[in-house]
């Protein structure tokens, strides 16, 4: 899998070519546009039933797609449904990623997900959901976010916090605890309480530039209330 | 060989190097690949390393010694290397590690210790005012509002749909679109609006989701002999919908927790965690029971709809029999003679009825799905 990020800025898209037989996992409803060798699998596939079967035989995660360059080499334009900067990270075997869900882009066929399910704690403070996707193994890793993209680089022992709802991604080698936002801190509309992380490194972590949550919150008093 | 550790230093990227960490008598050779000239060798001393747990969830030993380079720390997850180590260095090192990953275990230990009391104590107030866990479903899946169902299942019906090829008009569209308005005018303050989709599949079977989408297959309409035995099909559907089995399944296979938030209202976490789910709700199999209230209510429905419930019965008799083709229904609807002969006696108890037909001709509507109208056996 090679990849190439076209229009890099706030309306990216990802091209990932694919030699023959070669096999991709994407995000289901990224595909743009593709070469006519590559085949869509999708869970749906051979019915209802065959789906069912698939998904209790191999656990497969529902949201992603195969990408599958079956007739021969191939390219895919992939791309987020929201604004935002896409990155690729090459997974070498040793480090390992925690991935917000709405994150993963892309990955090649090396690279293993595992959907794991945070702390109870964790989980019901964060507002996050309870499901983090794990990315490890070998390969290309595409992400997105919303807004602009930064990378924070942690040393040992190193310190920072970050708005939870501002989180991408963060290298499994790094800690963190979930605080409560001393009063000032945070601007979430919707959560009302904020809640920040408190990472300690070593290891990267990506926050993205905009919070979808206050964005969703500033867009929603411009649409009239009906009743 | 390929590498089993992380190294962080000045001298090193943020996101670690990758290396390959050795255990000998002697200490640790860590080898980086990836500096030119055939690799780095660095060869450690026990002597010189302190040793912690570490990483997200502590499962990394993190080592650290100052070198040549300054202040390194290595990241070792690979369990070979973890065992390898613990069995090799002095016993002061390793105890040291052993207390890290004891003093973890029991942070969370004491962690779920809390979270269990905090549960426990709101389960057993809730318990002592309500008898039985299946009530406390119920009691939850009432908090859930019909929008909220209307989402989720709204979107598992999008991602089932982008799949399959939709039959959008035509005779079968319209006779499935006579039945639902036969039976759901007889559904007192229905707060569903239930859409049919007929999907073009030699699969024998239909499902509802959740909000109130019912699909249909073609295989299905092929394989039934009258407008009454889909009618009565699409009886028992509505009547999974009406009756929030979905949501119920949902609520169970989650667990307490679930209901817990539920019951708590801390929606956040939950809109989350439905998300994930929308899909997961088409793979669904209903329990034994809720399949028998929603016989047991679809006969019900199908009488006062002036229906002839005798065609869901047959139907189901029909598919108990040895057929192939008939796989699709029975993985989701376990089928047995008990089950028909159980509607038979429910409509001896009912009040008779004389049913009005349809207004379409079966056989017609077969004949445009393309198929020969099968021939009961
Ligand atoms: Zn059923």
């Amino acid at each position: 899998m090679k990849s190439e990020i076209l229009y890099p800025g706030a309306f990216p898209m990802v091209r990932v070519e694919l030699t023959a037989g070669e096999h991709i996992k994407a995000e289901s409803g990224a595909m743009v546009a593709c070469s006519p060798t590559i085949d869509i699998e999708s869970k749906m596939e051979g019915g209802f039933l065959g789906a069912l079967s698939r998904k209790f035989l191999t656990g497969e995660k529902f949201f992603f797609q195969t990408l599958r360059a079956s007739r021969g080499p191939g390219e895919a334009l992939l791309a987020p449904t929201v604004p935002g900067e896409i990155v690729i990270l090459e997974l070498d075997g040793v480090n390992e990623y925690m991935v917000q869900k709405d994150g993963f882009l892309a990955g090649a066929d090396g690279i293993v997900i595992e959907s794991k399910m945070q702390s109870l704690s964790r989980g019901l403070l964060s507002g996050e959901g309870f499901f983090i996707l794990k990315m490890s193994g070998k390969g290309t890793l595409v992400l997105n976010s919303f807004g602009a993209i930064h990378k924070i680089e942690l040393k040992p022992d190193q310190e920072y916090i970050v708005d939870n709802s501002h989180l991408v991604a963060w290298s499994s080698t790094t800690s963190y605890n979930i605080e409560k936002a001393t009063s000032g801190w945070i601007a979430s509309v919707t959560s009302g309480e904020g809640f920040v992380c408190r990472f300690r490194g070593p290891g990267l972590v990506y926050i993205q530039s905009r919070n979808p949550g206050s964005f969703g919150a500033w867009i929603r008093q411009f649409i009239p209330v009906s009743e | 060989m390929s590498s089993n550790a992380l190294c962080f230093g000045h001298n090193h990227p943020a996101s670690g190097a990758p290396c390959f960490v050795q255990v000998d008598a002697a200490g640790l050779t860590i080898i980086f690949e990836f500096t030119g000239g055939g690799g780095d060798r660095e060869v450690v001393p026990f002597a010189a390393l302190s040793v912690s747990a570490g990483g997200l969830d502590h499962d990394h030993l993190v080592v650290k010694w100052t070198g040549v380079q300054g202040e390194q720390t290595l990241y070792l997850k690979d369990q070979d290397a973890i065992r390898a180590f613990r069995q090799t260095a002095p016993d002061d090192l390793s105890l040291h590690f052993a207390q890290a990953a004891e003093l973890v275990r029991q942070v969370r230990q004491r962690r779920r210790l809390v979270w269990g009391l905090a549960l426990g104590m709101f389960l057993s107030t809730v318990l002592g005012l309500w008898f039985g866990s299946d009530l406390l479903v119920q009691i939850a899946v009432s908090r859930i509002p019909v929008e909220w169902e209307q989402k989720l299942g709204e979107s598992a019906y999008r991602d089932f749909l982008a799949q399959q090829e939709v039959i959008k008009e035509g005779p079968a569209v319209a006779a499935l679109g006579e039945m639902t308005q036969r039976l759901t005018e007889q559904i007192p303050n229905n707060p569903y609006k239930f859409e049919v989709t007929v999907v073009k599949s030699d699969v024998i079977n239909a499902f509802a989701l959740p909000g109130g989408h019912v699909v249909v297959f073609t295989g299905l309409m092929k394989k039934a002999d009258s407008g009454e035995e889909v009618a009565g099909v699409m009886s028992h559907e509505l009547n999974h919908v009406l009756r929030r089995h979905g949501l119920e399944r949902i609520v169970k296979s989650l667990g307490l927790l679930t209901v817990v938030t539920i019951v708590l209202g801390d929606q956040q976490g939950l809109v989350g965690m439905m998300k994930q789910l929308s899909v997961e709700l088409l793979t669904l199999k209903f329990g034994r029971e809720q399949e028998t209230e929603a016989d047991v209510t679809g006969l019900q429905l199908l009488q006062r709809a002036k229906i002839d419930p005798s065609g869901m019965i047959k139907f189901f008799e029909r598919l108990s029999e040895k057929d192939e083709g008939r796989m699709e229904w029975l993985s989701t609807h376990p089928m047995s003679t008990a089950r028909a002969e159980r509607l038979k006696a429910e409509l001896a108890a009912l009040p008779k009825k004389s049913p009005e037909p349809f207004t379409f001709d079966w056989k017609q509507v077969q004949a445009s799905l393309g198929a020969q109208p099968v021939v009961a056996p």
